[in-house]
């Protein structure tokens, strides 16, 4: 048995951090005493240190199931760059020969990531069912609940899967879940007596503001205006990558502002170079979609705006977590024009198969083609023995859940009461009036000084156009090499 | 692909079928699409734009087409007297690429991968800085340059590479040798993306990655003729062979005289799939590498260019040598022959 002593010589030598952060010792006390364990802790309150020091300290593999590769291969890195290097992402992106060697060599490595999918694969399997495992994990554990049926199936295994890798000690985490999903996540892994570790969701320098337009000029003129007027870094979130990337211009045209977007169809290089110059506050503001986030650690964001209607308050509440993580003032601001559910209802319709797809896609007897992606999702379900009208009983539920879900975010942008108190009953985690913030909402405060809540950029002067040091290709080269200016040619 | 990179691709004199411009950025290497994109002189363009789509093209000509630059009938598409003087300002204004044939030679794209995280690895190194974030590149090319930087850490890399840079940059005009080294990642320095870059040059994004393309083509040509250790073998195993490894294996068989059909027999291919590699062979390498004689007997050439020689090659029909004892396939390797005496520019 671990002591919780031996936890603090482990976080003082391995993280050189003298504390735990709330939650943390918790979930890994209830794990050294060999309980399963659900961890329901805030973005950025740190859950990887938890696997992270149990790995430390008892000198076990830890699996890590993981939803996104750009995600494994970030906490792979940062591992890295911490000095772990026995710590490898298991994907789609590697050869048969490399994904062989890695698992052939599973005991040179303390961390290894994989995706559901590969870790549903036979080979994958058997080779970590020789190796003993310290602990499983569940990253973003909701996603079995929210992702389940209509994206990525293979999150529906995870269960059984556990019982073939030999019932390891293992850790769920998630930023947010509603008691629905708690449960739904325990169910589906089949712990339904796991230990739970809960923290209030709640982030209480975080302004909640909604703002409602007629027009989407209208939109687009107040969009210009906050990131002009507003303290930044800060984050715009779009459902769609073709606006990300119109917007962008738009601001980067209308702002003096440094801006980039960000989503899934930029290529490698392009979306290390954003994500890195806003980590090292070369840019003001970031247009993205739901691809970017997830991983980013940066402390000093001041706003995040909604530009369309997320899909559920989960989806919402994780993005504008992102925001004031140092613990300052923030802000969260949705925009919202009617007719944005529109859009919201569209994206959702275009994932979850309807009844006619179904059954056509029932009677197709090969595997599809690449791409198509409700061919795939049916063809899962065809693969592990489901009836027909067993799938169209679960995606007609799958509906109305997300449905349900759509219609409790809109309900948060409507509500004429406190949107604050909207969210916690919402996560099951309702406060008393003397717990809310002084500067909470748009519902209590309809006409929110921004200025009071310091959130005002000094001037509109944030970009410094191009640094001294980037006037000349010589002084890059100086500045990249440590070298002296006045270096020949050869 | 914009309308402006679409009507470098197009001639004033005769048509052009789209589709052959499409399928040779995509990188679709059917003989159709290889002998008239040679044509073209279109070759070195070959798979440049792997995820161009339909939709994107077909935009990009109508576009060109309600601008008056263009006549399109069917999926041929000829320039106007408006689109050759729009063709000869861009000429004149616009970055035209001169290296991108060694694109077919060396798979650049990982090249510049290779050579980024490189260059990031080395300057954090000046730094003797271990903690950073590295560029996120595929799994093959971080294995890579973990190996490489095993092997040269000792050496005084941080000299070469700023000696290296220096060189290559000197020698470009100023603009494209600033615009390249602001791409670059290091210490502190997270690089800036082609958009960026572009915006600063005033640059359309298909300008500015045709641009960034042929200075990595020209990084590259520079790397294989370097002596320094440390970069020559930045391009160990990127070398690509001009056609696929299977029309290779039916070259080396017919060039050590075996007949069409005793390859055919011994590799279990269609004859006409034997037919196909020989016409990409002749068509990607040069005609000494290739022995036309053999397909196109003395006699037969000149009982076809009898028939053919008042026509311009591109109007060139089969049907004017079919009573001759001649397939298709020998019509076409004409066809090549020819290309290449005249104007080929490959």
């Amino acid at each position: 048995m671990i002591s919780t002593e031996q936890l603090y010589q482990t976080l003082q030598k391995r993280f050189g951090f003298s504390h735990f952060r709330a939650g943390q010792l918790e979930a890994l006390t209830a794990l050294t005493a060999g309980q399963n364990t659900l961890a329901v802790l805030p973005t950025g309150a740190g859950k990887t240190l938890i696997y992270e020091l149990y790995g430390a300290v008892t000198q076990q593999l830890v699996l890590i199931v993981s939803p996104l590769i750009s995600l494994m291969q970030d906490q792979v890195t940062t591992l890295n760059v911490k000095g772990e290097k026995r710590a490898a992402a298991l994907t789609s992106l590697m050869t048969y020969p490399e994904k062989n060697w890695v698992l052939q060599h599973l005991a040179a490595y303390r961390f290894l990531f994989v995706s559901p999918e590969m870790l549903s694969q036979d080979a994958v399997l058997s080779a970590l069912q020789n190796v003993s495992l310290g602990l499983l994990v569940v990253d973003e554990a909701h996603c079995i609940s929210t992702w389940g049926p209509d994206f990525r199936p293979e999150y529906l295994l995870l269960g059984q899967i556990r019982h073939q890798l030999n019932d390891p000690l293992t850790l769920m985490t998630t930023a947010t879940a509603t008691q629905h999903v708690k449960t739904d996540i325990k169910q589906k892994l089949q712990l339904p007596d796991a230990t739970e570790v809960v923290l209030p969701i709640d982030r209480q320098n975080i302004f909640l503001d909604v703002a409602q337009f007629e027009t989407q000029p209208d939109k687009d003129d107040r969009l210009v205006e906050l990131v002009t007027t507003l303290k930044k870094p800060g984050v715009v979130y779009f459902s769609s990558k073709k606006k990300a990337n119109e917007t962008a211009e738009l601001l980067a045209l209308k702002t003096h502002c440094r801006v980039a977007a960000y989503h899934a169809d930029l290529d490698a290089e392009t979306r290390f170079k954003v994500q890195q110059q806003f980590m090292q506050d070369q840019l003001d503001v970031i247009c993205a979609t739901s691809a970017f986030g997830m991983g980013i650690d940066k402390n000093n964001v001041r706003f995040v705006i909604h530009y369309h209607v997320p899909s559920d308050l989960e989806a919402y509440w994780q993005e504008i977590g992102r925001a004031g993580r140092d613990g300052k003032q923030s802000i969260a601001i949705l925009l919202y024009q009617p007719g944005d559910e529109q859009i919201a209802q569209f994206l959702s319709d275009a994932t979850v198969p309807q009844e006619n797809e179904i059954h056509y896609y029932f009677q197709q007897n090969e595997p599809q083609v690449a791409g198509d992606e409700k061919a795939n999702l049916i063809w899962f379900y065809k693969q592990h023995h489901y009836r027909e009208n067993q799938v169209q009983v679960l995606f007609e539920r799958r509906r109305e859940q997300r449905m349900v879900a759509f219609q409790k975010m809109m309900g948060y942008l409507r509500t004429p009461t406190c949107k604050r108190q909207y969210v916690q009953r919402y996560f099951d985690q309702a406060a008393t009036l003397d717990e809310l913030p002084k500067d909470c909402c748009s519902s209590d405060q309809p006409d929110i000084d921004l200025a009071a809540l310091g959130l005002i950029a000094a001037d509109d002067s944030a970009a410094t156009g191009q640094s001294e040091d980037s006037a000349s290709w010589q002084a890059i080269l100086t500045q990249l090499f440590n070298g002296d200016s006045g270096a020949d040619a050869v | 692909m914009d309308a402006a990179q679409l009507i470098i691709f197009l001639s004033p004199t005769a048509p052009r079928r789209l589709r052959v411009i499409e399928n040779i950025l995509v990188g679709k290497r059917t003989v159709s699409t290889l002998y008239w994109g040679m044509r073209y002189h279109q070759l070195s363009w070959l798979g440049y734009e792997k995820r161009l789509t339909r939709k994107v093209m077909d935009q990009t000509v109508l576009e060109l087409k309600n601008k008056g630059l263009i006549t399109v009938v069917k999926t041929d598409a000829q320039l106007t007297e408006l689109g050759v003087a729009e063709q000869q300002r861009l000429f004149k204004q616009q970055y035209q690429p001169q290296h991108l044939n060694i694109r077919l030679v060396v798979d650049v794209e990982t090249f510049w991968q290779r050579l980024l995280l490189a260059t990031q690895v080395v300057s954090e190194q000046a730094y003797q800085n271990k903690h950073y974030y590295p560029l996120q590149v595929n799994w093959q090319v971080k294995q890579f340059i973990k190996r490489w930087f095993r092997q040269f850490y000792t050496t005084n890399l941080k000299g070469e590479f700023q000696a290296f840079w220096q060189t290559f940059l000197t020698q470009l005009p100023n603009d494209q040798a600033l615009l390249m080294s602001r791409l670059l990642v290091g210490h502190q320095r997270p690089g800036e993306t082609l958009m960026q870059v572009g915006h600063d040059f005033e640059l359309t994004e298909t300008e500015v990655k045709v641009m960034t393309t042929d200075l990595i083509c020209q990084l590259a040509k520079m790397v294989s003729h370097t002596k320094i250790d440390s970069f020559r073998s930045l391009l160990t195993g990127l070398s690509r062979s001009l056609i696929s490894t299977s029309a290779q294996q039916t070259l080396h068989s017919f060039m050590a005289g075996k007949s069409l059909e005793v390859i055919s027999h011994q590799r279990q291919l269609k004859l006409s799939t034997v037919r196909e590699h020989l016409l990409e062979a002749a068509i990607m390498l040069p005609p000494e590498q290739f022995d036309f004689q053999r397909i196109l007997p003395a006699q037969l050439v000149t009982q076809m260019q009898a028939r053919l020689a008042k026509t311009p090659l591109d109007q060139w029909q089969f049907t004017q040598v079919a009573d001759l004892s001649v397939e298709f396939w020998q019509f076409r390797l004409l066809e090549i022959l020819r290309s290449k005496q005249t104007d080929d520019k490959h």
